[in-house]
């Protein structure tokens, strides 16, 4: 069973908040508001305990936005809204000149983007403090219930997977989205290394 | 007059480059690109003075793009604008010899780019 000592848990929830701090800089300056985040949450799962962690409630229907990344370690990222949020955010991207109508065209890929720029934003502060880059794919976007989405993904995270999940509120709006990463077993022993590594670096 | 080519396989993203710059310089001709090959193919009928250039696009991404635009318009100042703000793109910028700006696209950032180009 794949382990972490109490130093490098902590180290890992450090890391990945640092991550989604950028993320939520970035997420903060897409809409023009104060983004709050909270406190990272760390745990060993099988898909179907993720879905429960990740999915809100009475299964609503959710909107997400994947990228792979590979490089120090290999993980697929998820960020994730309530669907009917989803304009909303989209309206906060764009202003105010677009009708409804364009609105709903472009929403797909308003909210890919806003994936993107939020995922990166995120994984270029792990991959900068490791000094390894990141490989990113394309974002793609997904909606569906929590488990919808995870069931479309790839064959290899039907084990265990690491989740670190963080939330994150635009108040004003009442929009909460969260930030989700999935690491499989080599994955998450190549991420050991890399908290290894981290640490290693702090304690000269 | 200047001519500005947007490249970046985001819609959204095209449209908000166009919005900001039209604000700020309303006489600008703009025109788009949905990836590297498409930017270097229209470079045969549009002369950008400035290139506003996404990093990870289908096919032909922006660090690929550069060297072809470069054999067909040696002197166009190329900003590379991105969600990919690791260091290691920034170093590649840098090399390269071209501006580095950072997503999202707000008016700050495009005021940022055009200042750049301006200078």
């Amino acid at each position: 069973m794949f382990q972490l000592t109490e130093l490098q848990h902590d180290a890992l929830a450090e890391i990945f908040n640092l991550g989604v701090g950028q993320a939520a800089a970035a997420m903060s300056r897409i809409v023009n508001e104060e983004v709050t985040m909270s406190v990272p949450i760390v745990a060993f799962q099988n898909r179907a305990e993720v879905a429960t962690t990740l999915d809100s409630p009475n299964e609503r229907r959710i909107c997400a936005i994947a990228q792979h990344f590979e490089g120090a370690f290999k993980t697929k990222t998820f960020l994730m809204f309530l669907e009917e949020k989803s304009l909303e955010l989209v309206r906060l991207m764009v202003g105010q000149s677009l009708s409804m109508e364009e609105l709903s065209e472009m929403e797909q890929e308003a909210m890919s983007e806003i994936g993107n720029i939020v995922l990166n934003s995120c994984m270029a502060t792990l991959a900068n403090i490791s000094g390894r880059e990141l490989q990113g794919s394309l974002p793609t976007y997904h909606v569906g219930t929590c488990n919808d989405i995870l069931s479309h993904s790839d064959k290899e995270w039907d084990g265990v997977v690491l989740t670190l999940k963080i939330d994150f509120n635009i108040e004003r709006h009442e929009i909460h989205g969260y930030v989700a990463f999935l690491l499989d077993l080599p994955a998450m022993n190549d991420l050991r290394d890399y908290i290894d590594a981290y640490l290693a670096k702090l304690t000269g | 007059m200047t001519n500005v080519l947007v490249v970046d396989d985001s819609r959204v993203s095209r449209m908000l480059s166009r919005q900001y710059i039209l604000h700020k310089h309303p006489q600008w001709t703009i025109a788009e690109a949905a990836s590297g090959e498409e930017a270097v193919d229209k470079l045969s009928d549009f002369t950008p003075d400035l290139i506003l250039l996404d990093v990870n696009m289908p096919g032909m991404g922006g660090i690929a793009a550069v060297e072809k635009i470069r054999e067909k318009c040696p002197d166009v100042h190329i900003t590379l604008l991105t969600a990919n703000v690791q260091d290691a793109v920034r170093e590649r910028a840098n090399l390269l010899g071209i501006h580095f700006a950072e997503k999202p696209i707000t008016e700050a950032c495009i005021d940022q780019i055009i200042a750049s180009y301006e200078s």
